[in-house]
């Protein structure tokens, strides 16, 4: 049996059978000539009878319970298999009397697992309705052998209770002179059969329940359909009946194989066509045709579907090679409004859980990332604030333009926008940078296993190969405009996800960039679904360049005042520290501008209190800001360091819109200044200044210190 | 061998394979789409096609059926221990033989002719009704894939 191939003679599996065997011939055989004779002779004959046919019950169906396949489906050939793993879904979506059901990928036997199937680890076989694996017959229960199963515990628990209560009256009755022997090996059955009895019978009222019910174990303790319908379910009288009356199914596995008699030769006789019947294959050569082709419904989308998807996973490889995710997230539209005949083909919506099952790292950290692309987007952002809070700012240094160059790499046509990871030396690093490192490490290390040439498709769900695929990180809107640019370097979109890990360097490349096409098409393309990030950089390179030509004027003025604020402020945050108590009209002012909508002081000037430290070296912070900065970089060093906080953009930019314009502040500034706060947390270690350490709110009121508190509850503390 | 005769006769190979998916509309009943393939357009009539579909389903319905004999069977084996198991057929495999042999023969009779070729879903665990595609290849021309209509449909051989 292909099943059983490879299988080594593991002892202990057998215990657990060998034990149930062992009790229960022993003590019956015990029962049987100890207390049955004196039992037929004295009370009456049917008594041994009896408990002999029930015995014989309880073996019968013990033996077919261990013997019988359950139901093993056989692997799937080749054939059947015939999409690249990478591509294909996980899951694909049934509808059962109306109930959305789910169909898994089973990476060994390969093929989607049937409802109510499962791949029972013990025996690594996918097995037809599985119930449970069983120790004490060392065989799954499955459709084939539930019945027997179902009946070994009825009459187990039958044949206790014989053997038990005859025991029982064997012993209170005296039935025949007290002999030693009998007397105590008949307590002694009598023991193990009360003793056996309590979780026989619990199993058995479990069981009986199920039956009456229409489900498996695996169902009911995975709870399946608690709260649910369950659409397996014909009633109780119709469940019962299929249990225990229906016809026994054939097995798959051992079968003789049906030799092919059937000669196949030429020539071939073919159907008239008509030209009506005549259908228009669209071959897709990018996104808009896919788009229009799975929207458009009707006999294609169906058909291509159908046979297609048939076995395996989606369409061939030029035409969804890039776009299998998003076409799947937008068939799935389709083909649920379109008939539920079992539909299984594309349907499987972009708004699948992420299965952890087969990815090794990102489980935990991809789950929050599942689901819509916007949510993963948003998700993605968050995350690395808060890594970025730990310090892993190593680790976004050693990951230089990561996102840009790679992303403008010719091999980008080919496979999914991810080919820009696929750099793998830095997915290491990037990978122990963890935390949300792991959306680009995850993608990086499936890179580096060398999946370069397939695409991402159906990216929010897991592939069956157990890569994550990241198509959602981009909105569906996202995807066409990527397709349509084509090779065009786009930054825009990958920004908000990947930005905590780009070092400074990387954020001037995006800065430089960005300004280049701020006008682009893209930015605001691109802006505009990702919405949700609190981040842009598109509205940071405007921040970032009027904060520093404002700086600049700003630092004209009293160079002394602004020196000592700049120092202040140096520690990439609006400055707390008491040291610096005149905070110079022009930061402060320009920090009010920022802190404006936030505070409506314009004196003010709001301190970020974690940045206590003065005066870091200027080549620091110029070091750390992006290339806008740079130019003036001396006078700005200072300003422009706590400016630029970035190591990622999204660090710099709030603090220099801290500088900036105050018409520029906006509600997601206060994110961002916020993000900011963590992203500048690590920022100082890097630099060696002050540790980040949690918010000096507390720090003390000094002379001339205000306390001005902004929107968000966050507290500044402004040195007046 | 006779190597001019060979020649002669044209020799078809395999070109690709239709998967037709169970139809899990009604449970786990076993029954399957009649979603007519696109592959199998330009090779037989939707009909036909259909009309095999439906009857492989109605055959699996009745095996699968719970009525009076398959619950006496249950019972006979009940008594008998299952060794009835051992001298007879259940009514399951008797259907499955039946539905061997229908196959068989539409394979025969209307398949092979279009240069088909159906497989019993039992032999991939009831899952795919497996259709293989055959192309017209002569001994001495290279195949064509997929399911190109090819100009060997008029001709005729030898």
């Amino acid at each position: 049996m292909p099943a059983a191939s490879g299988k080594r003679f593991k002892p202990s599996k057998y215990v657990p059978v060998s034990a149930a065997a062992i009790f229960l011939v022993g003590a019956t055989t015990l029962f049987f000539a100890f207390t049955c004779p004196g039992l037929s002779l004295y009370v009456s004959p049917v008594i041994p009878a009896y408990n002999a046919v029930v015995f014989l019950f309880v073996l019968a169906n013990f033996s077919m319970a261990t013997f019988m396949d359950p139901g093993i489906f056989p692997r799937a050939e080749e054939d059947e298999d015939k999409e690249d793993d990478f591509r294909a879904p996980l899951y694909k979506t049934v509808e059962i009397k109306g109930i959305q059901v789910r169909m898994k990928w089973c990476a060994t036997c390969r093929f989607y697992r049937p409802p109510r199937c499962s791949h029972c680890s013990v025996c690594d076989n996918c097995v037809e309705e599985f119930d449970h694996h069983c120790p004490w017959v060392n065989n799954c229960i499955g459709r084939r052998n539930y019945r027997y199963f179902f009946l070994f515990l009825l009459s187990l628990t039958t044949h206790i209770m014989g053997v038990f209560g005859f025991g029982l009256l064997y012993v209170l009755y005296q039935v025949e002179e007290l002999s030693g022997v009998r007397m105590a090996v008949t307590m002694v059955v009598m023991c193990v059969a009360g003793l056996f009895f309590i979780p026989v019978a619990g199993l058995t009222g479990f069981h009986v329940v199920l039956v009456a019910r229409g489900r498996t174990t695996n169902e009911q303790v995975t709870g399946k359909f608690r709260g649910g319908v369950n659409p397996f379910t014909n009633g109780c009288c119709k469940n019962v009946s299929r249990v225990l009356c229906s016809s026994p199914a054939p097995r798959y596995l051992g079968r003789p194989k049906a030799e092919q008699t059937v000669l196949v030769r030429p020539p071939f006789l073919r159907p008239e066509v008509s030209d009506g019947q005549i259908t228009v294959k669209i071959m897709d050569n990018g996104i808009q045709t896919e788009l229009k082709r799975t929207k458009s419904k009707g006999s294609l989308e169906v058909t291509e579907s159908q046979s297609a998807d048939a076995e395996p996973p989606p369409p061939p490889k030029p035409d969804l090679s890039r776009y299998t995710g998003l076409r799947t997230h937008l068939t799935l539209a389709t083909t649920e409004d379109s008939s539920l005949l079992g539909k299984d083909s594309p349907p499987t919506p972009t708004m699948y859980k992420y299965r952890p099952g087969y990815s090794s790292s990102s489980s935990s950290a991809a789950l929050p990332h599942s689901t819509s692309a916007k949510l993963s987007r948003v998700n993605s952002l968050k995350e690395p604030n808060s890594i970025c809070e730990s310090g892993h700012k190593p680790s976004y240094r050693s990951e230089p333009s990561l996102e840009p160059e790679s992303f403008r790499s010719p091999t980008f046509g080919k496979s999914f926008h991810f080919d820009p990871l696929s750099s793998g030396s830095r997915s290491s690093s990037l990978k122990s940078a963890q935390g949300t490192g792991f959306e680009t490490g995850h993608l990086q290390s499936i890179r580096s296993e060398g999946t370069t040439s397939t695409s991402y498709k159906s990216l929010v769900n897991q592939t069956r190969n157990g890569s994550l695929s990241y198509d959602s990180l981009l909105t569906p809107s996202d995807s066409p405009d990527f397709e349509s640019v084509q090779a065009g370097p786009e930054p825009d979109p990958p920004v908000g996800y990947t930005s905590p890990f780009l070092s400074a360097r990387i954020a001037q490349q995006r800065e430089t960039d960005l300004h280049g096409r701020f006008a682009g098409a893209a930015s605001p393309k691109h802006a505009a679904p990702r919405e949700p990030s609190p981040v842009r950089y598109d509205n940071l390179s405007r921040h970032i360049v009027a904060s520093i030509q404002e700086r600049e004027k700003l630092l004209q003025q009293p160079p002394a005042p602004g020196r000592e604020e700049d120092a202040g402020l140096a520690d990439s945050g609006i400055q707390s520290t008491p040291g610096s108590s005149n905070a110079p009209r022009t930061s402060s002012s320009s920090d009010d501008s920022k802190r404006s909508p936030l505070g409506k002081n314009p004196l003010t000037r709001p301190a970020l209190p974690r940045f206590g430290k003065p005066e870091p070296p200027p080549a620091l912070r110029v070091r750390s800001l992006g290339s806008p900065d740079q130019p003036a970089a001396p006078h700005l060093g200072k300003s422009v360091s706590y400016s630029s906080q970035k190591t990622a953009s999204q660090a710099g930019g709030p603090e220099t819109e801290e500088v900036a314009l105050q018409p520029l502040l906006a509600p997601k500034d206060e994110v961002q200044m916020r993000t900011a706060y963590s992203k500048s947390n690590g920022q100082p270690k890097s630099l060696g200044s002050a540790p980040p350490g949690p918010v000096p709110l507390s720090s003390p009121t000094r002379g001339g210190v205000k306390k001005v508190s902004g929107v968000g509850g966050t507290t500044y503390e402004i040195s007046v | 061998q006779v190597h001019s005769l060979q020649e002669l006769r044209r020799s078809a190979s395999l070109a690709t394979k239709v998967f037709v998916q169970r139809d899990y509309s009604d449970g786990t009943t076993c029954q399957f789409q009649t979603k007519f393939p696109p592959e199998l357009e330009s090779r037989i009539e939707r009909q036909l096609f259909e009309e095999t579909v439906k009857t492989l389903n109605g055959f699996y319905a009745e095996a699968e059926k719970i009525g009076g004999s398959s619950y006496l069977e249950g019972c006979l084996a009940c008594a008998t221990a299952y060794f009835i198991f051992l001298c007879m057929e259940t009514h399951y495999e008797k259907v499955l033989k039946k539905i061997s042999k229908y196959i068989q023969d539409q394979n025969e009779k209307i398949y092979a002719p279009r240069g088909l070729l159906l497989t019993d879903p039992l032999e991939r665990g009831m899952r795919v009704i497996e259709i293989s595609i055959y192309e017209d290849r002569c001994s001495s021309g290279s195949s064509s894939s997929g399911s190109s209509t090819s100009s060997s449909g008029g001709g005729g051989g030898g």
